[in-house]
């Protein structure tokens, strides 16, 4: 048995390796093709995501989001649901954090906890029409999610017109429009310095919920019941799962983290993300990216880490390649190859798995 | 082991070429370590029906599967017209002249009768060709259709009949017609014979019908085989064999003495035994009116479930259960034996009627209420209801009870790895360990996975359905002495089968199901494998 | 009440009204034609707004490289059958999760076009008109409907010649079985995988005319955000219709029509909930699925991958 299990670690790594390396050859081949320096683009990539000063933490501090985002997801996808609109989930919960902590405006940290809390909250509603939609009417969730993602971007744009909603008034504004009132200083998550490093307190939460999703997921009677159902509806139903109860809360949590994910990105986002401002576009793809991540994590929390931080350090990378001369979006196609690049092992490895499978079934012919 | 000693019986019909339609040679399949087929030899000669006889998984299906291309012998030659050829799959049969008439069907149900029929042809799509021909068939062989109806709105009759005209277009030479008359009423099946027959006597061509139901064969066949267990029995000719020889000879030599309960191999679990751990293997003794004194554990009562157009469900079911006792429940494939798993498990929502445990009304369809109930099931389907093979043997073994090794709703590992080692051990399932995943450990392992678990906990009502098939006779025969053994620590255990031998080898009291209810239900001792037979085939007592 | 009148009728007699929906519309329609034959073989094609962008994208290579638009128009194709084929082959040969490549390739192609748009600025134009004579002066929509850009006329040929594909070719009866039921069509003797990626590949084939007509007909200079999630509207418009093709155009036409009533009536300086219209083509679609989820049947075989003995 050992034997085979190390073998099958083997050709795993050998097939990794092999996309990933070609998704790299081809994104070198793309920068020197359009007359770029692909060896500029990468001290670009580096300088911008670890080694100039302050970058590796701005690189945690965005990835910390994005692994709320894929937690989230990783929780769906255990219960066998697609969501694919955490875009538009964590958009609604950093609206519904901005408008409520406004509306209450109460004693700095309580009102960050609130601001937080509602994010979960409006990112779980927006996942919860999903729920709703697929438990009592049988839309599929991967079509009302996708579709709740342009009315959040609408729904948003909405609330920009009132400053009862979410608009500033005008005298916060100045000249520009359509931006929400800058949270006051106390409604801020803490930004300690690490070594010239400002990380905020939203990667070690992040790093918190990691372990405390891992742990419930692998952990718990609930996680093994969402994994039954994930994986076999039939045998969850006889054994006590009820496909609508775990369904629903699972897609109503993997909202939520989205949402929270968004009240991150407001309460302690800084620069990175509207420096303390809702603004239009404030989801700014962490929502896809996250996402992203989930997938090419394949549903391991913990994996979804060092990927998170990965697809970061592309994002905080990007702003220093423009520097080179080359297009910053560059990083999109890389991370966009490196995704299907790493999607092609996992397919071949489940194609042989299904065929190793079938065969050691004694099929009922 | 083959035969071909019958290779006369064509020749002697001198309207024949001298050459079979099909000559099969040595065929030889395995699934895993079942074995499906084992050398088989089966000749089929043009302008006759020719019966496949057996139960079910006696390796009639697989033959067939093998011949129309779907399914690759090991070992083995196919002959058509005399010419060696290889099947590899349903086109190239095709090509050969096989045409199949599937038992589940191969129609789809947004689609016209004419498309249907038209379907994995070549060239360019014609309606009123494809319904001139349509029409032809049909007033040809009396099978006669509406092209342009909705394949999905059909009674199953007129479905089967469009399969048989989608299976006729291509004009086949070789016709096999695979359970035919499983979900027929049986005019519709006189319809069917009638047509097959005009189609040998008329164009000589060459019908194979797979089938279990002895009447119908004998009456619609010219000759018989006859499989059991993968291998060829016997050959007979229609004209001159009758029932009981063809059902002794389709569920095995021993058990063919008239069963009153005194046959060796049966073994019946009661109260008296149960005390004597080691009583396994005793004869019986007369228990049937024992149990029936007490009240029932579990109890259906008109149970009626819609159905689909292509599975007869419940239609006033109704049974009960008595603890310390083994209720067989018989009956051809189709007949609402997996509706009534369903129900047992939770997956199906009653239209009207109970389910009762001990005088409790359990709700149908709620999820897992059942098993609250304490009801335990084997279903048919391991993969579909019974086991998640992405996930390890250990998680597996506490599907459904995933407590016992939980403190504050967490899974402690260590414990749970243990106890799943010493069910591991307990029931000698080999795999690399509780943590080795599902898949990689084979059908016979899994089975028994199931029935650890289900066993575990010391169920009050077992539901076993069909868990003998697929297995091999030592992993059957390790199946039924712990379901035999539940039954002596006094679970009620409902053994659902389609093997008459199955069920009279460990039932009490044996339950015929047929269009969705009991139609009769008697104490072993006082039927016979015959008669059975005979009802589970439809045909009058 | 004028009030309200006012506007409504303003907006139902500016010719405008009509051309900016029909131009809507028409790239709709180009989408959701392709996107409906993919939904009947059993996909839902996600990568829908790549093709349409990467479409869009290589009609702008094509036409900065020859000057000729018809070479744009073909390389608009080749560009959009690309994506379709990324999409196909791995969702129907590897058997990746469709709707995960179909993310992918969406922010792959943003990204892509994106970085080669500004690495290499290519330019672009606008085709030229053709009045289709009598027609075209039909008042209000004779303008809309005959007197377009050249590419917009493509959509006439294309949306009857795709009905007949799907309902009157032996090629359509088979997609459409493999999208029903696929292990019938198997049993059958039809290459269901096959059929699936060659209609993944016809969905290419359409979006590449529909990022050309965007290109040349419509807005004649390349953004990135050129598609701006059209693409989903055109899926949403496939599932509103109910998987006909007729009720895909109706969809299209009635999503075409909010975006333009949002656009004309802000161009006559009135105010109105522009983003409830904005989101209308999805919150119709969610309600047409919520109301007829159960009645409206989608294929059977739907965003089912199939595997031969696998159920």
């Amino acid at each position: 048995m050992n034997t085979r299990v190390s073998s099958r670690l083997g050709e795993w790594l050998v097939l990794y390796s092999l996309s990933l390396f070609t998704a790299l050859l081809l994104s070198t081949l793309l920068v020197e093709a359009t007359g770029g320096d692909w060896r500029a683009v990468l001290n670009a990539l580096l300088d911008g995501s670890i080694r100039k000063p302050g970058r590796w933490g701005e690189t945690i501090s965005t990835a910390a989001p994005i692994l709320l985002v894929a937690l989230g997801t990783v929780i769906a996808t255990r219960a066998g649901l697609v969501n694919i609109g955490q875009e538009g989930q964590l958009y609604i919960g950093a609206a519904v954090g901005t408008f409520i902590g406004f509306l209450v405006g109460g004693p700095g940290a309580l009102n960050v906890v609130l601001i937080l809390g509602c994010g979960a909250l409006g990112g779980g509603i927006w996942a919860g029409f999903a729920a709703a939609l697929k438990y009592w009417r049988g839309v599929p969730e991967v079509l009302s999610t996708l579709l709740l993602v342009s009315v959040a971007s609408h729904a948003v744009a909405y609330g920009f017109r009132w400053d009862w909603l979410l608009l500033a008034p005008e005298a916060d504004r100045g000249n520009r429009n359509q931006v929400s009132e800058q949270l006051p200083l106390d409604n801020r998550l803490p930004r300690p310095n690490i070594f010239g490093n400002e990380i905020p307190l939203t990667v070690p939460i992040s790093v918190v919920i990691t372990l405390g999703v891992t742990l419930v997921l692998t952990r718990t009677i609930w996680g093994f019941r969402l994994k039954i159902l994930g994986r076999n509806k039939r045998t969850a139903q006889r054994v006590g799962v009820a496909e609508g109860k775990y369904g629903a809360t699972a897609l109503l949590l993997s909202g939520a983290f989205a949402g929270l994910a968004g009240a991150f990105m407001l309460t302690g986002g800084g620069y990175t993300f509207g420096n303390y401002q809702f603004v239009p576009g404030f989801a700014a793809n962490i929502g896809w990216t996250g996402l992203l991540v989930a997938l090419v994590a394949n549903e391991k929390p913990l994996a979804a880490v060092p990927v998170a931080v990965l697809f970061a350090g592309l994002r905080t990378g990007s702003g220093f390649v423009s520097s080179t001369g080359v297009e910053s979006r560059i990083t999109d196609v890389i991370a966009g190859l490196l995704v299907l690049s790493l999607l092609i092992p996992t397919a071949l490895m489940l194609l042989r798995d299904q065929r190793r499978f079938r065969t050691n079934m004694s099929e009922r012919v | 082991m083959s035969n071909l000693d019958s290779r006369d019986t064509g020749i002697g019909a001198p309207a024949n070429p001298p050459v079979p339609a099909v000559a099969l040679n040595g065929i030889t399949k395995r699934f895993g370590n079942v074995v499906a087929c084992e050398s088989v030899d089966l000749e089929l000669w043009p302008g006759q029906i020719h019966a496949l006889l057996g139960e079910n998984g006696a390796g009639k299906s697989t033959l067939m599967k093998i011949l129309f291309g779907l399914v690759q012998p090991e070992r083995g030659t196919i002959k058509i017209d005399g010419h060696r050829v290889q099947i590899l799959d349903p086109a190239k049969a095709a090509l050969l002249g096989i045409g199949m008439v599937h038992q589940h069907f191969s129609l789809v149900d947004a689609l016209t009768v004419w498309e249907n029929v038209t379907l994995g042809e070549t060239g360019r799509l014609d309606a009123n060709a494809t319904r001139a021909r349509i029409a032809g068939i049909a007033e040809r062989y009396g099978l006669e259709i509406d092209p342009d109806l909705r394949v999905g709105e059909l009674s199953v009759g007129l479905r089967q009949r469009v399969e048989i005209i989608k299976c006729l277009r291509r004009d086949p030479h070789i016709i096999i017609l695979d359970e035919p008359t499983a979900i027929l009423s049986p005019e519709e099946s006189e319809q069917l014979f009638g047509a097959l027959r005009q189609m040998i006597v008329t164009e000589n061509r060459t019908v194979i019908l797979v089938s279990h139901k002895l009447d119908e064969v004998l009456r619609a066949s010219d000759e018989i085989t006859v499989m059991r267990q993968g291998k060829f029995v016997d050959r007979f000719t229609s004209a001159t064999a009758d029932t009981p020889t063809l059902a002794r000879a389709m569920v095995g030599r021993d058990v063919e003495m008239p069963s009153g309960g005194g046959a060796l191999r049966i073994r019946i679990p009661d109260k008296e035994s149960a005390k004597n751990s080691d009583n396994l293997t005793s004869s019986s003794s007369p228990t049937g009116s024992v149990s029936s004194e007490n009240s029932p554990v579990l109890c259906i009562k008109d149970a009626l479930a819609s159905g689909t157009a292509n599975a007869p469900s419940l239609n006033g079911f109704s049974l009960k259960l008595y603890s310390h006792e083994i209720v067989g429940v018989a009956g051809a494939e189709g007949n609402g034996q997996t509706a009534l798993v369903d129900l047992l498990s939770s997956l199906l929502t009653l239209v009207s009627g109970t389910v009762t445990v001990n005088d409790t009304v359990i709700p149908t369809g709620k999820a897992g209420a059942m098993a609250q109930a304490g009801i335990h099931v084997i279903p048919e389907d391991r993969q579909g209801s019974g086991l998640v093979t992405d996930m390890t043997v250990a998680e597996n073994l506490m599907l459904n009870n995933p407590l016992g090794v939980t403190k504050w709703g967490v899974i402690n590992r260590k414990q749970r790895s243990s106890l799943a080692q010493q069910i591991i051990a307990k029931y000698n399932i080999v795999c690399s360990g509780p943590n080795a995943l599902l898949w990689t450990i084979s059908g016979g392992n899994q089975q028994r996975v199931v029935l650890a678990r289900e066993l575990a906990s010391q169920p009050k009502i077992l539901v076993a359905a069909h868990p003998l098939s697929g297995l091999d006779i030592s992993a059957a025969e390790y199946i039924k002495n712990h379901l035999i053994d539940a039954a002596s620590n006094g679970a009620a255990v409902l053994f659902i089968s389609s093997a008459l031998e199955e069920i009279f080898d460990i039932s009490q009291r044996i339950a015929v199901i047929h269009s969705g209810r009991i139609i009769t239900e008697t104490p072993r001792e006082e039927t016979n494998l015959e008669s059975l037979g005979l009802l589970m085939g439809g045909s009058p007592t | 009440m004028s009030n309200l009148l006012n506007p409504i009728a303003d907006i139902l007699t500016s010719e405008t009204t009509y051309l900016n929906g029909a131009l809507f519309a028409a790239f709709l329609a180009f989408a959701a034609t392709g996107e409906w034959v993919a939904e009947r073989a059993g996909t839902i094609n996600i990568s829908i707004e790549a093709m349409l962008l990467n479409g869009a994208f290589a009609a702008l290579l094509g036409y900065n490289y020859s000057g000729s638009i018809i070479i744009g128009l073909i390389t608009a194709v080749l560009g959009a059958m690309l994506v379709a084929g990324i999409q196909a082959e791995m969702s129907h040969r590897l058997f990746a999760d469709q709707f995960v490549v179909g993310l992918t390739l969406n922010i792959l192609v943003l990204g892509l076009s994106g970085f080669l748009n500004n690495q290499i600025s290519p330019r672009a134009t606008l085709a030229g008109r053709w009045d289709v004579p009598l027609l075209s002066e039909i008042p209000l929509v004779g303008t809309a409907l005959f007197a377009q850009r050249w590419p917009f006329y493509l959509l006439y040929p294309l949306i009857p010649f795709s009905w007949w594909l799907v309902h009157r070719s032996r090629w359509g009866l088979e997609a459409r079985s493999v999208g029903e039921n696929p292990h019938a069509a198997d049993l059958t003797g039809i290459n269901v995988n096959k059929r699936r990626r060659q209609s993944i590949y016809y969905a290419g084939f359409t979006c590449g005319l529909g990022g050309a007509f965007i290109l040349f007909a419509h807005v004649g200079r390349f953004e990135n955000t050129i598609i701006g999630g059209r693409g989903f509207i055109a899926l949403a418009a496939v599932i509103f219709g109910g998987w006909t093709l007729r009720g895909s155009i109706l969809g299209c036409t009635i999503f075409a029509a909010a975006l333009s009533f949002r656009l004309s009536i802000q161009g006559l300086g009135y105010n109105l909930n522009s983003e409830l219209l904005q989101s209308l083509p999805f919150l119709l679609t969610i309600v047409v699925m919520a109301v007829f989820a159960k009645r409206v049947r989608a294929p059977a075989g739907l965003a089912r991958p199939f595997i031969r003995h696998t159920k």
